[in-house]
């Protein structure tokens, strides 16, 4: 247990845009914390309403997705110990069209409200997907909007920022967290969402050898130019490390 | 859903024929129309053996709504005709959804 909040529970608040996201990129991470005892807040912007895959063979249809989707998220939360699940009711592929202010006030206020330790989203360039830029940009402007206390972290695919200079960062804005003993419950969110996962063969192999196929580090980059890295394998930096400013906009 | 039957599928569509429609469109990886209202002048089915279909619209007197690779349909509880076109391993690929109200923004 770090030594910071020994009184109370620590807080992490995650926005992303899809739900899966939370579990494809960075469910280990989550698993982790929430193991921990940190309270843990997931906002999707939408319900991945839009998606492609539907189930193999599929069993959903255009106007069944939103709601399966959002049982499936639900689900997955429970297994990776994600206390609270909220949503945007932005409609899937559409993030990037809705009003940037308005969006960044209400992450803003959400902010203000939990008081977050850290708070998780996507890089506003490197997100990968229109829904993905545009939750990160309204997200990193909403936390240093609210002068939020705690730290902020951009959530990365897969071993890229194993190397992060193409990417224009540097390998201290980088952390490292160790998940490999939390795959268990990271593989039963995979499976949670099913419509999403059935299609990857490899999700459905035995336990042992579907865990194989999974990462045994999850990948993070500073999101707060402010608040240097001083331990690289833990979201929640020591005590005392942070600007009494931090958040200010730069 | 369930596979298309041409037949079935051509009486459903005729239900909508002369009369508004809202209609959802979609090539999934490329356009999506949610909800624009018409008048259904013709609805046609097309395509033989196993398939896919193709499935073509006429609307307001001078409008084409055409698309392929329809694989499968249903008729939901709420009345609305829900046709699609998926992949083998189940991703969709296009949509064309025919209802009496407007969809769900």
């Amino acid at each position: 247990m770090n030594d910071m909040n020994q009184s109370k529970a620590r807080k992490l608040l995650a926005v992303f845009a899809h739900p899966d996201d939370e579990t494809f990129i960075c469910g280990g991470t989550l698993a982790k914390y929430a193991a921990e005892g940190v309270e843990i807040t997931l906002v999707s912007a939408t319900r991945g309403e839009m998606g492609r895959r539907m189930g193999n063979p599929p069993y959903l249809n255009r106007e069944t997705i939103a709601a399966a989707r959002e049982k499936e998220l639900q689900a997955a939360c429970d297994s990776l110990g994600i206390g609270r699940l909220m949503f945007l009711d932005i409609r899937d592929k559409t993030v990037e069209f809705i009003d940037e202010e308005s969006l960044t006030a209400r992450i803003e206020n959400l902010i203000q409200d939990i008081a977050p330790d850290v708070v998780l989203t996507f890089h506003e360039k490197l997100g990968g997907h229109p829904d993905h830029c545009s939750i990160g940009k309204a997200t990193t402007a909403a936390y240093h909007r609210a002068r939020c206390k705690g730290a902020l972290y951009f959530i990365s695919f897969g071993d890229r920022m194993e190397h992060p200079e193409p990417y224009g960062y540097a390998p201290e804005d980088i952390l490292k967290i160790d998940v490999s003993d939390h795959l268990e419950s990271k593989l039963a969110a995979f499976r949670a969402h099913r419509c999403q996962s059935e299609i990857d063969e490899w999700v459905w192999l035995p336990d042992s050898e579907a865990l194989d196929r999974f990462g045994k580090v999850e990948y993070f980059i500073n999101g707060d130019a402010s608040a240097p890295i001083l331990n690289s394998g833990d979201l929640f930096q020591p005590a005392g490390s942070r600007p009494v400013m931090a958040g200010v906009n730069h | 859903m369930v596979n298309i039957d041409r037949m079935q599928v051509e009486a459903e569509l005729r239900k909508f024929v002369g009369a508004a429609a809202f209609i959802h469109s979609e090539a999934t990886s490329y356009v999506f129309v949610r909800n624009f209202k018409v008048e259904v002048t013709d609805a046609f089915i097309a395509g033989d053996g196993e398939g896919p279909y193709r499935a073509a619209l006429r609307f307001d007197g001078h409008g084409w709504l055409r698309m392929e690779g329809l694989t499968h349909y249903e008729l939901d509880p709420a009345g609305r005709l829900l046709l699609a076109g998926f992949d083998d391993r189940g991703r969709m690929d296009v949509a064309l959804h025919l209802g009496k109200e407007p969809f769900p923004e």
